[in-house]
């Protein structure tokens, strides 16, 4: 083919929001980089402490993370200070021999405070980003500027929806270009459906998620007692917690539906596939959502979805897995009864199986591969040419990106003069597979 | 002649879709940027297209309510002055109270005999507690300057305008459910404290007691009574609010000659000046909405 062997890529993770913590990044950060070190490539993540997990671990597969002594301050966040963070990285890129800088999320500030310093310190950047934000209210309009910034001189940027590229590019000004639609994917191996579907004539209607506004816990105050009014033999089981678990309490005392309505209060990851086998339909009333990770895991145990059609929620399944509803609690109610009616042609195994090849880690893996081949061949650009295009972010807001840049660009040249690239020790990479080959023929 | 044609036939690409399951589509990278891309965007989609004459009568309710503010103020100076004494101030009181009842039972029409009725008890508890406290709030600030009170008290007043809700009324006329804003309820609240600041500073008792019905009358029932009318027919709101105006232009300028400029200066603002700037700054206006926003619920919470 004429065509260059595939590069190896040495990739750092950067993100506030990793394990222990647990949602729809961290699991994606995670998921990623398993598959990724699979493919041949290096990656190493940082992220800030949490708890006592401070400093370096392995997990599996090798998987380096540096647990930074950086305290979280707000939401697992940590405190921005632009040039705090900024020896520590070099250093960690330095002594692993970083070639890409991946940065996950909108609001870490880790992840900003990193993808600033890589760029001034000539890496390559990517950046994922996992949610929606609108443009209207005061926390949108100011963090859709410090996206402006961090992301003005970015290489590649991947969204997880097309509905969230759309808005990725509306609120960063990037070129449609450089953004690429990857989605999430979801472990089939841990959300397999039971053995048996639980039989009767009973039809239970599973919700789990965070009871909260953004949520669509109201809709749901309004559309549990009409569906048990229609249809008796309905019972809903609803895993979460958050401020409005006491409507929903509420909700069952005033309509008498403490048989029929279980509400069973956060529910650890561990437990959750337990949940969802023990329902035929998978309700979630969001109003606002970039991908749905929790449509994947339901879809992969065999459950039929009732979803509002909200942000990216269209993209995520074929038509004969999901039922869309506008947010309303009539329309909500008429696709809950149009879900019951396709029940019996829904056999969970098939749809398992049909989840095993629509979403795959692996296949998440290959293109963000491709992603990284793409920012590889980017031209390497001085610091006068991204003044430039920092300088284009606003009026006033230009010109304080562009003196923060070069504060930062001279701040880095003082570490240079003050710690050598030279002096920091590189780490030896580790073949564990070696290792454990030789073991194997040892025992033979 | 047939398999050839068909071999000859250029394989042809799927068309894009716009999912995210089932990995990448074929013939298209991962960043292709479809035509559809941003369909969903909608650019000023709240915008109202606003008439000036319009604007102008909507803002009649605001220079209603400065003139009103201005009459109480008119009337705080000429008591402080001892231009009006408190027999008359009581007459002031009394024909107040009479001519909003008449008002109220013109612009209710279901207003029925045992609403009156609470009213006319509340209204007496209401005064026989102000008359039982005006000693209190003679000597309430005996201990503060002067300047301190007249300063406090514009502020207060100034604050009072400021977040005064110009559409509604904070006392509710019967049968409203929603319940006031926090701003609208600090604003009442400035104008009650700024008025017992006022009352503090009178010689007698009955002075205090007169000047503090009046002031909570204004404050508290105006609101009220303008919004009444002003749902009963607009054309008798403007004609009220005219006339009111027109009077209270006419006492500032026999009292005070720059202070009635400086009115007249703000009613044209407010009614002239203002609606244009508001029409003329309505071009800058850039809002997107798009699928990516959160939904609207349709229904209320109630919690």
């Amino acid at each position: 083919m004429g065509d260059s062997p595939p590069q190896k890529h040495r990739i750092l993770m950067v993100s506030d929001f990793y394990y222990p913590n647990f949602g729809g990044v961290e699991n994606h950060a995670y998921y990623l980089s398993q598959c990724l070190l699979k493919l041949g490539h290096k990656v190493v993540v940082v992220t800030h402490a949490y708890g006592n997990r401070s400093g370096v671990r392995y997990m599996t597969g090798s998987l380096k993370v540096y647990y930074v002594p950086w305290r979280p301050f707000c939401n697992q966040s940590t405190f921005p200070t632009l040039y705090g963070i900024l020896p520590i990285i070099r250093t960690i890129l330095i002594r692993e021999r970083i070639t890409v800088v991946h940065g996950h999320q909108t609001f870490s500030t880790l992840c900003h405070d990193a993808l600033l310093h890589a760029r001034i310190m000539g890496y390559k950047v990517v950046f994922t980003d996992h949610s929606l934000h609108g443009f209207g209210d005061v926390g949108s309009i100011h963090m859709n500027k410090v996206m402006q910034f961090t992301l003005a001189d970015v290489s590649q940027a991947i969204c997880v929806s097309h509905t969230s590229k759309e808005n990725t590019v509306l609120r960063s000004g990037l070129a449609p270009e450089k953004v690429f639609v990857i989605p999430n994917a979801v472990d089939t191996a841990m959300f397999k459906p039971a053995l048996e579907r639980p039989g009767g004539l009973e039809i239970v209607v599973v919700v789990i998620s965070r009871l909260v506004y953004r949520k669509g816990a109201d809709l749901l105050v309004e559309v549990i007692p009409e569906v048990c009014r229609l249809h008796p033999n309905v019972r809903f089981i609803i895993g979460g917690d958050g401020p409005k678990r006491v409507r929903l309490e509420e909700m069952r005392e005033k309509h008498s539906l403490f048989d029929r309505v279980e509400l069973l209060g956060a529910v650890p990851h561990a437990q959750v596939r337990s949940v969802l086998i023990s329902g035929h339909i998978f309700l979630t009333c969001s109003l606002t959502e970039a991908f749905c990770m929790a449509i994947l895991e339901a879809a992969s145990c065999g459950l039929l979805t009732v979803s509002t059609r909200v942000g990216g929620v269209p993209e995520v399944l074929p038509d004969d897995m999901i039922v869309l509803a506008e947010p309303d609690p009539g329309d909500i109610v008429q696709a809950i009864q149009k879900a019951i009616y396709m029940l019996p042609e829904i056999d969970p195994q098939v749809m398992h199986n049909r989840m095993r090849e629509l979403y795959n880690w692996r296949d998440v893996a290959k293109r963000t591969e491709i992603v990284y081949d793409r920012a590889s061949k980017c031209p390497n650009q001085s610091l006068l040419e991204s003044l430039s295009r920092y300088l284009s972010c606003g009026a006033w807001a230009g010109k304080l990106f562009s003196l923060v840049m070069i504060l930062g660009f001279l701040f880095w040249h003082l570490l240079e003069l003050w710690q050598p690239a030279d002096d920091i020790e590189e780490v030896p990479d580790v073949i564990f597979s070696h290792n454990c080959d030789e073991e194997m023929l040892q025992k033979s | 002649m047939n398999p050839s044609l068909v071999n000859n036939s250029s394989p042809t690409h799927p068309r894009w879709r716009k999912v995210a399951y089932g990995g990448m589509q074929p013939g298209y990278d991962d960043n292709h940027t479809d035509e559809s891309f941003l369909e969903g965007m909608v650019m000023n989609a709240s915008v109202v297209k606003r008439d000036m004459l319009k604007v102008m009568l909507d803002s009649v309710s605001i220079s209603e309510y400065l003139c009103i503010v201005a009459l109480v103020v008119l009337v705080w100076t000429c008591t402080l002055a001892s231009t009006i004494d408190e027999n008359s101030l009581l007459l002031i009181d009394v024909g107040l109270l009479v001519s909003g009842f008449l008002i109220l039972l013109f612009t209710q029409e279901m207003l029925s005999l045992s609403l009156l009725f609470h009213y006319f008890l509340n209204i007496s508890f209401f005064i026989t507690v102000l008359y039982v406290l005006a000693p209190i709030y003679q000597t309430l600030t005996r201990s503060i300057s002067s300047d301190s009170i007249w300063a406090v008290a514009a502020s207060l007043l100034i604050l009072h305008l400021f977040l005064h809700d110009y559409s509604e009324s904070t006392v509710k006329a019967p049968g409203v459910l929603k319940n006031p804003a926090l701003t609208s309820c600090i604003s009442v609240n400035a104008s009650v404290v700024a008025s017992v600041f006022i009352a503090s500073r009178l010689p007698s008792r009955l002075h205090v007691f007169a000047i503090m019905l009046f002031s909570l009358q204004v404050f508290l029932f105006a609101p009220l009574v303008t919004y009444c009318i002003k749902k009963y027919s607009f054309r008798l709101h403007l004609c009220f609010s005219i006339s009111l105006m027109a009077m209270t232009l006419s006492f500032v300028y026999t009292l005070h000659r720059l202070l009635f400029v400086l009115l007249l200066s703000l009613l044209v603002f407010v009614n002239v000046v203002c609606p244009y700037w508001l029409i003329r700054i309505q071009e800058y206006k850039f809002e997107i909405n798009g699928p990516w926003d959160e939904a609207k619920l349709c229904f209320d919470i109630t919690d």
